[in-house]
């Protein structure tokens, strides 16, 4: 390790790195999704952790007021009482950190989320293009402030010595590559290294504040005390060990486009551009390991008319062929009048399709054959009563206990869930059939207020009530429903005739809700 | 006096039995479907040709009630085993086919496909559809039970029966049309190509000891059936639980007497 200027021959092609440290992405998330909250307040996250409400990520003003992470929420409002609080939920925060990855690719191909809140881009030879890694830095700097996104920076020749760089420093520093130990040296260990709390109190009391005490300390003892883990970062940050890099990968591009030499108008054209098309999409469907559930083809005229074309399957596919039939029986619904000039397909909806599964359809046992026939039989068959104008619909279980809430309507091409657990057990008997909006009954003879009726009058006739069961009492989903929504007592009603059905009674109503077998 | 012209006695039984083979093939009733299946089972103890509802053929369920209609009709496509589709003809006031109460009649969400048809030839052109494909194991059409809807619904005629039911000769599967009796009453149940045709009313549920109030009890009628002997009334409970049909041997006698509607139509 030499000064500032000496370049260590042991690396042959030094790395970049930029780090990118976003110290309030949670909050500056939430500002950009909810625009309209107020700028002048400020804004932390929470989060219920064991019987404790915590506060998870402050804004700058909340830090500026004395907020920090880990503080209880009832001490956060008492020290700011125009706090905005909003739930933490770092899936959505960590879904926003691979987007912004993505973003980071406009510098180099290789950018990866470094989580919970930071970015690294590897910019080894991509720096000159901007006019050198200080420009980069800089640009890089300025356009998440115009995103509203606080960030620091820095560059260095390993990735988790620039992130230690962004971490601790405040000046945005670009670092010579070969003296990373040089320049870790000086940093404090809590931002460098990211060590719990716990782990940086012991080392505080030993002494040991900073990346250079710890470098000059014997490695055995502090592995002994400490675990490996802490040496693992300190050797990553002091450049001696290389981390692997996971660059964030771009979801698949799922849409094939060619322009034609000339408007095309027979069916016969079509057939061919729409075959081209096909077998270019499924080849890239098969490199991303992905299956169509909904394809489009669209259909530009040369008067600049756009139509478009929907087929959904039963089951993943990524077969041309397959595909080529489904539209097949939808082609004639292009209107070409002049021509179309471009033509472009794309899978709308895609399942994760493992290779060798298309086998039935070429290769596999008559078995695997006759599904996968089955399944593109049944597709056809929905989607062609779909176009009819009818409702076609699958269902999908819901554990909820209130009736209305127990099906959830899907697409026809869905698969449904399994059934949870108990889902139409809980009750004694269920009704086959539901009404829509229950029919209001009358009771003739009711022995007591709160007793069942003897009597009901339905649809103008008066039925004996020859057995009742209830009341099995269903109480409002409060969190979700109305608050005026009546509680519902539940009976099994039989009438003389035999007719079993389904009744309830909220407040001084009796209505008709189902059909019982 | 011309078996014993012929001098060798034949064996009546084999005679006939081969006879009605020969028709039943003829008429394609028995016939096993796509898959070497065999007809749907129904109830343990019901005099049926071949044993069950044959498959590749429409069957007719008249019901009193939507409820055992309905709930019987699940059963018998559950049974099928595949996936089926439920097409319901009328507007929003019509009940809904339930999920959660068909999956109790042993109808998983996951076989299930909902139809809902605004128009009637709608309906049976989707029932059509479903029939004629090879995928599906079994459809049923429910025409709208709402009575002024039901006229108009009532295009359950020969040519449509027939219609279906070479649809389902195409297909395999096996289709059911769940009707009101309410028409049946009135006198416009006109001939149908179906294979069978039942009729199924709701009993008041004994609380004996087997089986408690939860065991729905249906009273059941064979009314018609191709290559086959009508029968019933017979009294038959559901029993959820196992998944089955039981005939209620001692209360049998009873039903018959239900309310007196025993004219063969």
């Amino acid at each position: 390790m030499t000064g500032q200027s000496g370049r260590v021959p042991a690396a042959p092609a030094p790395r970049r790195f930029l780090a990118l440290h976003l110290p309030e992405f949670a909050t500056d998330r939430l500002r950009r999704a909810e625009p309209n909250l107020p700028r002048d307040r400020p804004l932390a996250t929470w989060a219920q952790i064991g019987s404790r409400r915590l506060l998870v990520a402050v804004d700058g003003a909340a830090a500026a007021a004395g907020l920090r992470s880990g503080q209880a929420l009832a001490d956060a409002q008492a020290i700011a009482p125009d706090l905005l609080l909003r739930p933490a939920m770092p899936e959505q925060d960590a879904e926003a950190l691979e987007a912004l990855a993505l973003w980071g690719q406009r510098y180099t191909p290789l950018a990866a989320a470094d989580p919970p809140d930071g970015l690294l881009l590897d910019v080894t030879g991509c720096a000159h293009l901007l006019g050198g890694e200080q420009v980069l830095l800089r640009d890089a700097l300025a356009r998440l402030q115009r995103a509203d996104i606080a960030a620091r920076a820095a560059v260095a020749g390993a990735a988790a010595t620039a992130a230690a760089l962004a971490r601790a420093r405040l000046d945005n520093p670009v670092a010579v590559s070969g003296i990373e130990a040089v320049v870790a040296a000086p940093l404090p260990l809590g931002p460098a290294l990211r060590l719990p709390d716990t782990v940086l109190a012991d080392l505080a009391r030993l002494g040991l504040r900073r990346v250079g005490d710890l470098l000059r300390q014997p490695r055995a003892p502090l592995a002994r005390r400490f675990g490996p883990e802490l040496l693992d970062r300190l050797d990553a940050v002091a450049g001696r060990r290389a981390e692997p890099f996971r660059s964030a990968l771009p979801p698949p591009d799922l849409r094939v486009a060619r322009d034609l030499m000339e408007p095309i108008v027979t069916r016969a054209a079509i057939e061919a551009a729409l075959d081209r098309l096909l077998a270019a999409l499924c080849a890239r469907l098969r490199d991303a390991g992905l299956g169509a559930r909904r394809v489009a083809l669209s259909a530009w005229r040369v008067d600049g008319a756009v139509q478009e074309i929907v087929v959904g399957t039963g089951m993943p596919s990524r077969e041309p062929a397959h595909l080529g039939r489904l539209f097949a029986e939808k082609l004639g619904w292009l209107e070409p009048g002049l021509g179309f000039e471009r033509m472009a397909s794309e899978a709308w909806a895609t399942d994760p399709m493992p290779a060798g599964r298309q086998q039935g359809f070429g290769l596999g046992g008559t078995e695997a054959r006759d599904a996968a026939r089955e399944a593109e039989a049944l597709g056809q068959l929905l989607d062609r009563l779909g176009q009819r104008g009818l409702r076609v619909r699958r269902v999908a279980p819901v554990a909820s206990h209130w009736p209305e809430r127990m099906v959830r309507a899907l697409d026809p091409h869905a698969s449904v869930p399994p059934m949870p657990p108990g889902w139409a057990a809980r009750w004694p008997a269920m009704p086959v059939l539901l009404l829509r909006r229950p029919e209001p009954l009358e009771a003739v003879l009711m022995p007591l207020p709160d007793g069942l009726p003897l009597r009901l009058r339905w649809r103008g006739e008066v039925h004996r009530v020859l057995h009742a069961e209830g009341p099995r009492r269903l109480e409002p989903e409060w969190w979700r429903d109305r608050s005026d929504l009546l509680r519902r007592d539940y009976h099994r009603v039989e009438l003389s005739s035999g007719v079993r059905l389904w009744v309830y009674r909220a407040g001084e109503r009796w209505l008709l809700h189902g059909h019982l077998p | 006096m011309s078996t014993a012209a012929l001098g060798t006695p034949l064996d009546q039984a084999a005679v006939l039995a081969a006879l009605r083979a020969r028709v039943a093939r003829l008429e394609g009733v028995g016939r096993g479907a796509r898959h070497e299946d065999g007809p749907v089972p129904v109830c343990d103890g019901l005099p049926l040709p071949g044993g069950g509802l044959s498959r590749a053929a429409v069957h007719e369920v008249l019901a009193t009630a939507p409820g055992c209609g309905s709930a019987f009709c699940a059963v018998l496509l559950a049974r099928a085993g595949g996936t089926v589709l439920w097409i319901a003809s009328g507007g929003k006031d019509e009940p809904l086919a339930w999920p959660p109460g068909l999956a109790r009649c042993g109808l998983a969400p996951a076989d299930l496909v909902l139809v809902r048809a605004e128009r009637w030839p709608d309906a049976l052109w989707a029932m059509e559809e479903a029939l004629r494909c090879p995928a599906v194991t079994g459809a049923l059409l429910a025409p709208a039970w709402e009575p002024d809807r039901q006229a108009r619904d009532g295009g359950v005629d020969l040519t449509a029966t027939r219609r279906l039911q070479l649809a389902a000769k195409a297909g395999g599967a096996l289709g059911l049309l769940l009707r009101s009796d309410t028409a049946g009453e009135r006198g416009h149940l006109g001939p149908s190509a179906a294979a069978t045709r039942w009729r199924i009313a709701p009993l008041p549920a004994t609380a004996s000891a087997d089986q408690g109030a939860d065991v729905p009890r249906w009273r059941l009628e064979l009314l018609r059936a191709r290559g086959g002997v009508p029968g019933g009334p017979w009294a038959v409970a559901w029993h959820e639980a196992e998944r089955r049909l039981t005939l209620d041997q001692e209360k049998g006698a009873a039903a018959g007497t239900g309310d007196g509607r025993r004219a063969r139509r």
